[in-house]
């Protein structure tokens, strides 16, 4: 069973802020969705091995040779071109948690 | 002849100029997509320097490719280098990409006209269009309806005749089910066979782009045009043989599978339909046989649980930092990121982001993921038994029709219940096309799905066509509005 404080722990690991009004209806949202997931707990069978790719694809990797890469400038232009070639954000305390 | 094969002769006999034909279809934009809401940016000079570049070269005498001159759509989440590129969301507004996509670097090269870019569901994220930050695009058979999702804004498009093909992506159904509501074609390739390179990516091992066309010739043309090698994708193989060449192969002796799991909770107008075309392809001197996908019923659950963890994983990017919307106002840079993306990101973004961190999460990897992929792996062994009876398989596209406005709104798990028959496909790797195959008593078309074994894409697009052949009068219907030509 999902609770609150559920909630609160998984929008934190997403990095996504929930205001108190939200939680009661993602609570029950989320309730939905996770029990709809949980039909598959009893499929699983001993034999069923880990799958991880499709189409027998594997990587398609090419030689690593440098190449012309993107210029500084025009990477800057979606962020109103930046700052001394960098990206700025405004100057905070704090530390990423 | 196909839409696409017509106008080429047009542009090729001089009975239309590019200039001309590419102007009629911005004037019809302008005019139909206030009632359709297809496109959520027009391209009109972009299309028209093109428009001039593939007249110079009828001019000059110079040889058009296929898709020469040809006016089309790209769904909004196709990089396209120097155009605003949103995927439909409020994170991504104002974001201009600073690369091509190769499906579009492969179609530019063309010259292929681009009129605008087509709405979607955020993120491809929905089935509706209707988590579009800029509202759904309405269904041109009846605009109470919507045009299906993800791939919305193509298909609404491409039916409304304001562009002639569209390229849509399909993570669970994105280009099928918008194809089924519209009265379209709409071609999932084998994963792998189109780059995913510039597209912005949902669920990496599932997301894979495909065509909106008017007929089955015509998803065929376009599909041999993007399913090149790449080697920026490294799951890129590209196709293994042109489609066209085989498309009008006589379909005499091949076997159709029909897997009872796939008609459970069907319409009852829908199974009608199916059962229809069955007698059009034992017509035909196909033999149709009984087959099981026993892992079916557990596909919808595993797509999900997949899906929204990949997603979860490929949505971190978007921290406000490099591109894209960022909080007005913030303590500090972990303040900064959350906000931006709590107030960027739509409603069922933000659900799906928490289904899949939760599903990834330590103490409940192995009892979610985990075991999804098991069962993933299952379901693909279940459809390589399946192959071993039959060439294709055949289901309807959606157990309905076009849903009512609003519908999607009311319940997350009825609406995901919706897309339990095409999701199948993207877990598997397979290829599919959602081929019309009648009217429900609204006049809603109603789609039928062709499935095929892995890089079986030529196969499916030859039953495809030669069902089409059969009962094209009855199948289409094309709508008074936009261009005619």
């Amino acid at each position: 069973m999902i609770t609150r404080d559920d909630i609160i722990k998984i929008a934190r690991l997403a990095k996504l802020s929930v205001e108190d009004d939200e939680i009661e209806a993602l609570t029950h949202d989320m309730a939905e969705i996770i029990g709809f997931a949980d039909t598959i707990s009893s499929a699983v069978q001993d034999g069923f091995e880990d799958f991880d790719d499709i189409n027998n694809i594997t990587n398609a990797f090419h030689e690593d040779e440098v190449q012309e890469s993107f210029d500084r400038e025009l990477i800057l232009k979606n962020r109103d071109g930046g700052e001394q070639g960098c990206f700025l954000v405004k100057k905070r305390s704090g530390r990423i948690k | 002849m196909s839409k696409i094969t017509y106008i080429g002769k047009l542009l090729r006999d001089k009975e239309i100029s590019c200039t001309e034909l590419t102007e009629k279809y911005i004037m019809s934009i302008e005019a139909e997509n206030k009632k359709l809401n297809a496109y959520v940016n027009i391209t009109a000079e972009t299309a028209m320097r093109t428009a001039k570049d593939v007249d110079g070269k009828i001019s000059r005498g110079e040889i058009l490719l296929p898709l020469e001159g040809i006016p089309m759509t790209l769904k909004d989440n196709i990089s396209t280098k120097d155009i605003e590129t949103t995927c439909c969301s409020n994170i991504l507004k104002g974001y201009v990409p600073i690369y091509d996509a190769t499906v579009w670097n492969v179609l530019k090269n063309q010259n292929a006209v681009l009129l605008g870019k087509a709405n979607m569901d955020e993120f491809a994220m929905g089935s509706s269009c209707e988590t579009s930050c800029f509202g759904g695009a309405l269904n041109p058979y009846s605009t109470s309806h919507v045009a299906g999702g993800s791939s919305g804004g193509a298909a609404a498009a491409v039916a409304g005749n304001i562009a002639v093909y569209g390229l849509g992506s399909d993570t669970g159904g994105s280009v099928r089910q918008p194809a089924s509501f519209c009265g379209l074609v709409g071609l999932k390739p084998t994963y792998g066979t189109v780059s995913r390179y510039g597209l912005i990516a949902y669920a990496s091992s599932l997301d894979q782009i495909g065509p909106i066309t008017t007929s089955v010739e015509d998803a065929a043309i376009v599909y041999d045009a993007i399913s090149i090698y790449d080697k920026n994708d490294a799951t890129s193989q590209g196709s293994r043989k042109k489609t066209t060449d085989t498309l009008k192969n006589n379909i005499k002796g091949i076997k159709i599978g029909i897997a009872k799991e796939y008609f459970e909770g069907i319409r009852d107008d829908v199974k009608e339909s199916i059962e229809s075309a069955m007698k059009v392809y034992e017509s035909l001197g196909a033999e149709v046989v009984s087959i099981s996908l026993p892992q079916l019923k557990h596909a919808l659950p595993v797509y999900y649980i997949l899906a929204c963890a990949e997603a979860s994983s490929n949505l971190g990017r978007y921290d406000g930092i490099r591109y894209g919307y960022r909080t007005p106002s913030y303590n500090d840079i972990n303040d900064m990121i959350c906000k931006t993306r709590s107030e960027g990101f739509g409603k069922e973004v933000k659900r799906r982001i928490m289904l899949g961190t939760y599903v990834l999460s330590a103490g409940y990897y192995d009892a979610y993921y985990k075991k999804a992929q098991q069962l993933r792996g299952a379901l693909v062994d279940s459809f390589k038994d399946a192959f071993k009876k039959c060439d294709v398989i055949i289901s309807p596209t959606v157990p309905m029709t076009a849903f009512e406005l609003n519908f999607t709104q009311k319940d997350p798990i009825e609406t995901y219940m919706t897309d339990i028959l095409t999701v199948p496909v993207n877990i598997a790797g397979l290829p599919a096309v959602s081929v019309p195959c009648g009217f429900d008593d609204k006049g809603l078309p109603i789609g039928m799905q062709i499935i095929g074994n892995s890089f079986d894409d030529a196969k499916i697009l030859n039953a495809a066509y030669q069902y089409e052949q059969v009962v094209k009068n009855h199948i289409y219907k094309e709508l008074q509005t936009g261009v005619r030509l």
